[in-house]
């Protein structure tokens, strides 16, 4: 009996089927057509048409005419989609055997507003077409040294602080410039920072970054904190593939690698590097006496693990250490300059799309910076420490309007401890001097809001605002910014940006304040900017700026306390002009006019601030030879940094030591700054894998520079003590394992 | 009534397999059609062709079946497209139909990590990518690195992934470790394979046989020892024979044979 009845079932499906077969026969068809037209009218070629769930449909011709037949009938949606313009869904109702016609208008995506850079002053790299700065170029700018920050002071508006990597913009102190990587503050990615007479460098890999955003002013409200600029990294979220690159060359070693996991899912880098100076001074000398010779050792790496189809979860670390002592003559001692230092830095970030129009980034970041310094009777050690918890929303309202927002605690601790000498002038081993033994901390809750607003194709506005508070000084900042763009079309844009901008000063400041009572310093940025830019192979930019400082630091006279009392202002105007010509040449100059003055610190009156070059000009070109030979060169030109000479002395009888009488404030100029440099690089195979070498001759001219003057011991005769980068030449090699 | 609920479960699985094997062939069929209007608008490097074809694939994918295969198929048009876009120098779509392609199969293999060819697909969609942005060296060369050697872990003997590498040494400087006498065993090889090779589904992409006798003629010319230029011709011959549309052979291949001879 069963088996009568699955019999009877399995008949009945199969003539099922043949009954369908025969409907689909009897089904009559209709034919849709139609025509798609674009913008202005235009006919569009290539429009995807199809019946929503089925693969009835057909794609536009050269007239933008569609024809296909269905067999579907009644209630369907019919769906027109084409790149660059917004899919549309349109309800049709089919009468079986009645064809149907469709003309229909597409209109033009709107473009995301967070894909366009309205922010003025900025130099990015990524996707946008607005490129100027990419890795390659960074690795390539002769004299850059592959570093990122000497790269950027190639761009107006920023200077290298004493040819190191640390950065100053706009006449402002390298404090008021903030590096970011991936949400997370890195407050020193340095090398032999604040080393006397030796160049910083970086320790950020510009391989490892995806985006590069330096903005030297009227910034987005998403960053708090920070006076003058931002430089805002992204490093890739996850690595491309699997593979090894090495490095050795005169000066340095390294090795670095990506690894991609077979389902793709895990990924992790490493760069490990140390620096070998030995080989180096053998070629070209050592410029200082030095016990002992600059040494370093740096590693880090990521590790990413993707979340769903777009989250990722991100490990961020990196260790430097450098050691060097240096000789250095001053009035009160001749001796050795000792200093090392140890940095650490960690981030995790958390990235989670929880819907196609909503993003989520959630980071933790911790570093630790331990150095110690010692000059004759100076003998210090200082941590700084920091700490982060950040999340950002950003939400695609409409397409019109995007909502950034986002809050942060961060923590910072500066504790320092050892011996100091009582008077500045005497260094002397027998100096008198004290013990210090201090730390102070504190807390900054900061928030922001902001949108990004389509007024029209072509104005573009980024409003918002943000709030911080200080726990050490129980103060407040409230920071309105806004920023516009209108691209009358794709060539040219006009961008502007007025702000406020706030920032704690250094916590060593309130050592000395009374009482914490230090208000955050700040700055209103005015800035107006015009940009050419085709397609990124001609780029012209010229724009103006007006920063107004209130709250600066400064010494009281009455008691010697600090107070917010200082004030200052800055003025310029940067001009760059970017071409490519083929894949040949690749050039820019760019020059900076600012006038910075500043009633700071010691300086009682508005005097020009300590990093004010009045001139900067920077010319630089790379020339591709042929596919495997580039030539670069670069040459730069500044005006002098201001000083404080010292006028006269006095003998101070109860120390033997002679004090020096200074002038004005900042009120002599060193010589004006030059220099040339060139390098070359090959591209070529070794044992079968990719391989580069560099040649690079650093001042070529062998321009000498000054560092600073020093004095002989009753400050009667002035001495240059030259920087030491003198005329060099470095040779190295890399390749692809 | 436990017969009854038997008899139930079993009619209902009866016509959800009728169902199926309907929406199956609807697939297949559609699938075929759409990979030989591909092939035929790439053989002639068709732009409008390829973006018809593009669409149909587009199309099939509203039926939300094996979308990685579909999802292989549009990145492989987006290649084909930059290729075009490469022939008739438009910068702009270069990197357009690249990154699109790049997106398509990168989303194909997350779906289905185990397909050698998508692999081949990323790698050669990365090798495109010198075209417009060779600052970014060091990623390129990881990318096509990686993606290469996923297709070797998974499918050593596809005849694609052979052809692959037979041109990424055809068109690189022997400087650089490439030049003719690498790529020719290569070419070699892969000629071998796709002869001997049955793909476990039509649907499946099975291009690339005209590609590899078509290049191995073009380092055959490129060579020319003794008897390499009657090689060449016999090997042009054989492609068309197997394939008569390929523009590749007929349009390019000829013409530097027809050069070589003068």
């Amino acid at each position: 009996m069963k088996f009568s009845l699955l019999f009877v079932i399995l008949f009945a499906v199969t003539v099922n089927s043949f009954s369908q077969t025969e409907n689909t026969e009897e089904t009559q068809i209709t034919i849709i057509s139609g025509t798609v037209k674009g913008e202005r009218d235009s006919l569009l070629e290539g429009v995807n048409v199809v019946i929503k769930g089925t693969i009835d449909g057909a794609t536009t011709d050269n007239k933008g005419y569609y024809e296909f037949e269905t067999e579907k009938s009644g209630q369907q949606n019919l769906l027109f989609s084409f790149a660059e313009y917004a899919d549309k869904t349109i309800p049709i109702e089919i009468t079986p055997g009645k064809n149907l016609s469709q003309n229909i208008k597409l209109t033009k995506e709107e473009v995301r507003t967070e894909e366009i850079i309205v922010t003025a002053s900025s130099f990015t790299s990524g996707q946008n077409n607005a490129v100027a700065l990419t890795s390659l170029e960074i690795v390539r700018i002769p004299g850059a040294d592959a570093d990122l920050y000497r790269a950027i002071t190639t761009f107006p508006g920023s200077n290298q602080v004493n040819e190191g990597s640390r950065i100053t913009v706009r006449g402002g102190d390298p404090d008021e410039v903030l590096t970011i990587i991936d949400q997370a503050s890195l407050y020193n990615p340095f090398i032999f920072d604040e080393t006397f007479n030796v160049s910083s460098y970086s320790t950020i890999n510009p391989w490892g970054l995806k985006g590069i955003n330096f903005t030297s002013g009227g910034f987005s409200a998403k960053y708090g904190n920070v006076l003058s600029a931002v430089l805002d990294l992204k490093s890739y979220d996850m690595p491309q593939g699997t593979g090894m690159f090495a490095w050795l060359g005169l000066a340095n070693a390294s090795l670095s690698g990506v690894y991609l996991s077979k389902n793709r899912n895990f990924g992790a880098t490493f760069s490990g590097g140390k620096l070998l100076l030995q080989p180096y001074f053998a070629l070209n000398g050592e410029n200082s006496e030095y016990a002992p010779i600059p040494q370093s050792n740096q590693f880090g790496g990521t590790l990413s693990h993707k979340i769903g189809s777009t989250g990722n979860i991100k490990f961020y670390a990196n260790y430097s250490d450098d050691k060097v002592g240096i000789k250095n003559a001053s009035p009160s001692f001749d001796g050795f300059y000792n200093s090392n230092s140890k940095s650490v830095f960690t981030n995790l970030k958390l990235m989670v799309a929880p819907s196609s129009s909503t993003l989520l980034n959630a980071s933790a970041s911790f570093s630790l910076y331990d150095r110690k310094n010692q000059y004759g009777i100076l003998d210090t050690r200082s941590k700084d420490i920091y700490s982060k918890g950040r999340v950002d929303f950003t939400k695609n309202m409409t397409s019109k309007i995007d909502i950034n927002t986002g809050a942060e605690y961060e923590y910072s601790g500066y504790e320092i401890n050892g011996k100091v000498p009582t008077y500045s002038y005497n260094l002397s081993l027998s100096a008198p001097s004290f013990q210090i033994d201090t730390l102070a901390h504190t807390g900054r809750i900061g928030a922001y809001a902001e949108a990004q607003i389509k007024l029209s194709n072509k104005v573009f506005v980024i409003t918002g605002a943000r709030t911080d508070y200080h726990t050490l000084s129980g103060k407040m900042s409230f920071d309105p910014r806004l920023s516009f763009g209108y691209l009358p079309n794709n060539f040219h844009s006009i961008r502007g940006a007025v702000g406020l901008y706030h920032q704690y000063p250094k916590l060593d400041n309130y050592f000395r304040a009374s009482e914490n009572e230090l208000n955050p310093e700040d700055a209103m940025h005015y800035i107006l900017g015009y940009e050419f830019n085709k397609e990124g192979n001609i780029i012209f930019r010229v724009e103006g700026y007006y920063k107004d400082y209130n709250n600066l630091v400064l010494t009281d006279r009455n008691d010697f306390y600090y107070r917010s009392s200082g004030e200052g202002n800055v003025k310029g105007v940067d001009v760059f002009f970017k071409t490519k010509i083929s894949n040949k040449f690749t050039g820019w100059i760019s020059y900076a006019y600012s006038d910075s003055k500043r009633k700071q610190y010691d300086s009682q009156n508005l005097v020009p601030s300590n990093y004010d070059i009045t001139n900067n000009i920077s010319l630089v070109g790379s020339y591709n030879l042929t596919d495997q030979i580039v030539f670069g060169a670069i040459y730069k030109l500044s005006t002098g940094k201001p000083y404080t000479p010292v006028i006269g002395s006095e003998y101070v009888t109860s120390q033997d030591v002679y004090k020096p009488i200074f002038g004005e404030v900042n009120s002599s100029r060193y010589p004006a700054y030059s220099r040339i440099d060139m390098n070359a690089q090959y591209i070529f195979s070794l044992f079968g894998k990719f391989a580069v070498a560099v040649l690079a001759v650093n001042n070529i001219l062998n321009t000498k520079n000054i560092y600073e003057y020093t004095y002989n011991f009753n400050y009667s005769e002035r001495k240059e003590i030259i920087t030491n980068n003198k005329r060099t030449f470095y040779v190295g090699l890399g390749l692809q394992l | 009534m436990k017969s009854k609920i038997s008899i139930l479960v079993i009619l209902m699985f009866l016509m959800l397999l009728n169902l199926k094997s309907y929406a199956d062939a609807d697939f297949d069929k559609a699938m075929l059609k759409a990979k030989k209007h591909l092939k035929e608008a790439m053989d002639k490097m068709d732009e409008t062709k390829i973006v018809k074809s593009r669409g149909e694939f587009e199309r099939i994918l509203q039926l939300k079946k094996d979308m990685w295969l579909v999802n292989y198929y549009i990145a492989l048009a987006d290649y084909g497209l930059s290729m075009n876009a490469g022939i008739t120098e438009k910068k702009d779509n270069i990197r357009k139909y690249t990154e699109s392609g790049i997106n398509l199969i990168n989303k194909s293999i997350d779906e289905n990590p185990e397909f050698a060819d998508s692999f081949v697909l990323l790698e050669i969609l990365n090798f495109n990518r010198w075209q417009y942005e060779q600052e970014k060296m060091q990623e390129i060369i990881s990318a096509t690195q990686s993606a290469d050697a996923f297709a070797m872990k998974l499918d050593p003997n596809n005849p694609r992934l052979i052809l692959t590498n037979g041109i990424s040494h055809f068109y690189t400087p022997e400087a650089f470790g490439g030049g003719v006498k690498i790529a020719i065993p290569e070419f070699e090889k892969a000629i071998e394979l796709f002869k001997s090779r049955k793909e476990k589904k039509e649907i499946y992409p099975d291009w690339g046989i005209d590609m590899a006798m078509g290049y191995m003629a073009l380092s055959l010319m490129k060579r020319d020892d003794d008897g390499d230029m009657k090689k060449a011709k016999t090997l042009m011959d054989e492609a068309l024979k197997m394939n008569p549309d390929s523009g590749f052979i007929s349009g390019y291949v000829q013409s530097q044979y027809k050069e070589n001879n003068k």
